[in-house]
């Protein structure tokens, strides 16, 4: 029986990894599979946070018929995996739980005394006991750690207990309850840096905070052994930088800690240190992927921002490489056949071909190539970015018109009114989709990158699978843009539809020459056989080459 | 040649240049293409020029003068019916057979 599948992303950077998972999904490269998604955040008003649970919804949107279940899972098709949302986040708002000294009630009880000492030896007393944890644990991991455990186990007990229980709450008991089901069977994979503040405090506890918190929920017998569900995690170390924060926005107590990110080569050496030598996260994870960016740390920082921001809405930042690199991480973990369910923990990694300081990667660098999963991975991303650039720049999506609803009605022209009954609303929610993956034009006409245009621009001068015609941002030379000609290597451009004909005509004639198989696909509702139609003739074009 | 003959085959002539342009327009991009009407435009335009061209054709392969002549011009009006219906008939059964082609927008 094939395993059931968990993620769990944990705070900024943790986020924009499971954007990049999203997406993978989004492009079918987890066919036919239920994925639960937990977002594990300390900082619920988080730019990141909200901006990957938008695209989730997004995506959950996509996949659902007339209820708002999801949809199920099909096969060989764009969004082919189900995703199941689930958030939790640790609650700083109130006063009485805005910094550690409040949270911890050093001052009450009889061991007060001991409490404050222990408090006092380990967390310094005027900054890390302190400052504002409403943005975060902000690289203070010694914090966070204690305090993502304390957030997990306190939510447990709150459970138990009954009375008043909060919706996260809920959703963190009911995706601790599945892994707990499926015991052995689980593959639970976490997304966050070594290198900051909540995902660096996060990935050592979350596998035992887990457990204990069945065992509180269970009474004492838990049913979730953390050393037999299959964990596993990358290692991700620096890759980006701030500003610098200075003196007067440290003055006062809220913000006497403000990560410093000259510090994140320091800190993510104590922590490959760390995870290299624990014996509890050797014996839980059974596989950890190093993923790290040699090359100069890419600064964060908005122009117009004068101030080092810690977290909160603002904190938005563009989707780099490694973040894809990330969740090709957890595909590889998620269809490894030799995953050791028992003994201590892999360290993988893989490195890309570096030439002249720019990176050219391939495919197998990130997915390896058993099982020519390489060539999976080019189609599929090249399909989808084909699909974008079909809906945003020739259905002209990405410049404010109706994308997908111009792809049906040149259907309907064609005399294939099956898709007739999707709405308005539902294919637009798709041309939504494809700006966040790929580009649009905002209502001042400034262009905005997509997720796949993000990364491309963190990998520049280097190079992944595509041709730089492929990322324009030039209307003119959008409007030219071949969809049928994205790669790099021209092995893979699709023929062209006719002497005089591009590769837009070569799409046009496969879409509507085809007959969609609906048992292969697994599809159930209209929306669902659109969907697989336009793959299916993206698929049909790309065996055109 | 007969016109019962000749004509319907220009009939069928004029219905095969309509497939050729009909299928040498390129699917538009846009959020509305306009490339259908195009090709129905070309199919009707063709129609419409479809009796002067026949007609023609039938002048042109008269013989130059005698019964045949007469015989040749008596037979032209219904020559010229046939291949009018004939381009009229065969192309809406290639229409609706190929409906899912550029050919299928002619109807």
């Amino acid at each position: 029986m094939a395993d059931k599948l968990f993620v769990i992303g944990i705070g900024g950077t943790g986020m924009r990894c499971l954007e990049s998972f999203v997406h993978l999904c989004a492009i079918g490269m987890f066919d036919n599979q239920e994925i639960n998604v937990l977002t594990l955040d300390t900082d619920a008003t988080n730019g990141n946070l909200e901006r990957v649970r938008k695209l989730m919804a997004l995506y959950s949107d996509i996949k659902s018929g007339t209820t708002k279940d999801g949809g199920t899972p099909n096969n060989n098709t764009f969004f082919s995996a189900k995703l199941n949302l689930y958030g939790f986040n640790t609650d700083y708002n109130s006063t009485s739980r805005s910094t550690y000294r409040n949270i911890s009630r050093l001052t009450e009880g009889e061991s007060s005394k001991q409490n404050k000492l222990l408090s006092d030896l380990f967390l310094d007393t005027n900054s890390v006991q302190e400052f504002n944890l409403a943005h975060g644990y902000r690289a203070q991991t010694h914090l966070g750690s204690h305090l993502m455990y304390h957030g997990i186990i306190e939510a447990a007990r709150n459970l138990s207990a009954g009375g008043d229980v909060s919706s996260a709450e809920r959703d963190l008991d009911e995706f601790i309850q599945k892994i707990s089901k499926a015991g052995e069977e689980a593959r639970v994979f976490i997304f966050g840096s070594v290198f900051g503040g909540t995902g660096a405090s996060s990935i050592p506890v979350i596998p035992t905070a887990h457990s204990d918190a069945m065992k509180v929920r269970s009474q004492g017998k838990s049913p979730l052994d953390d050393t037999k569900v299959k964990f596993g995690s990358t290692l991700l170390t620096e890759y980006f930088s701030f500003k610098k924060p200075d003196q007067a926005e440290m003055s006062t107590k809220a913000d006497s800690v403000i990560a410093d990110s000259s510090f994140f080569p320091l800190n993510s050496q104590a922590a490959l240190q760390f995870y290299q030598g624990d014996p509890t996260v050797q014996n839980v994870y059974k596989r950890l992927y190093h993923v790290g960016w040699p090359l100069e740390s890419k600064s964060m920082d908005k122009n117009s921002s004068n101030k080092t921001i810690t977290g909160g809405a603002t904190q938005k930042n563009p989707c780099h490489f490694v973040e894809l690199v990330c969740a090709c991480a957890a595909f590889d973990f998620f269809n490894a056949d030799d995953l050791k369910a028992e003994g201590k923990a892999e360290y993988l990694y893989r490195t890309g071909e570096f030439e002249n300081g720019a990176f050219n990667f391939k495919a197998s660098d990130l997915v390896g190539n058993q099982k020519n999963i390489d060539e999976r991975l080019i189609d599929k991303l090249g399909a989808f970015l084909s699909l974008a650039h079909i809906t945003l720049t020739k259905k002209e999506a990405g410049f404010g018109n109706k994308g997908f609803a111009g792809l049906r009605n040149q259907l309907e022209q064609n005399n294939i009114d099956s898709y007739s009954t999707v709405t308005d609303k539902e294919l637009d929610q798709l041309d939504e989709y494809m700006r966040l993956f790929g580009y649009y034009f905002d209502s001042s006409n400034n262009f905005q990158s997509g997720w796949i245009y993000q990364i491309r621009e963190s990998l520049q001068p280097g190079n992944f699978i595509f041709a730089n015609a492929a990322f324009s941002k030039s209307v003119k030379e959008l409007k030219g843009l071949d969809v049928g000609k994205l790669y790099e290597d021209e092995n893979y451009h699709w023929e062209k539809g006719g002497v005089f004909g591009d590769t837009y005509q070569t799409f046009i004639k496969s879409l509507t020459k085809l007959s969609l198989d609906d048992s292969a696909h697994l599809v159930n509702h209209t929306k669902e056989k659109f969907i697989a139609h336009l793959h299916d003739g993206i698929m049909a074009s790309q065996s055109n080459r | 040649m007969n016109n019962y003959i000749l004509l319907p085959v220009v009939g069928v002539g004029m219905l095969l240049i309509a497939a050729l342009i009909s299928n040498m327009i390129k699917f538009e991009a846009g959020a509305n293409p306009k490339d259908p009407k195009k090709r129905k435009g070309i199919f009707w335009l063709l129609f419409l020029l479809n009796p002067g061209v026949t007609y023609a054709v039938g002048i042109l392969t008269s013989p130059a003068s005698g019964i045949a002549k007469t015989k040749h011009m008596e037979s032209l009006p219904i020559g010229l019916v046939i291949g009018v219906v004939v381009y009229l008939l065969v192309g809406f059964v290639i229409s609706k057979v190929m409906k899912t082609s550029k050919l299928g927008h002619w109807f």
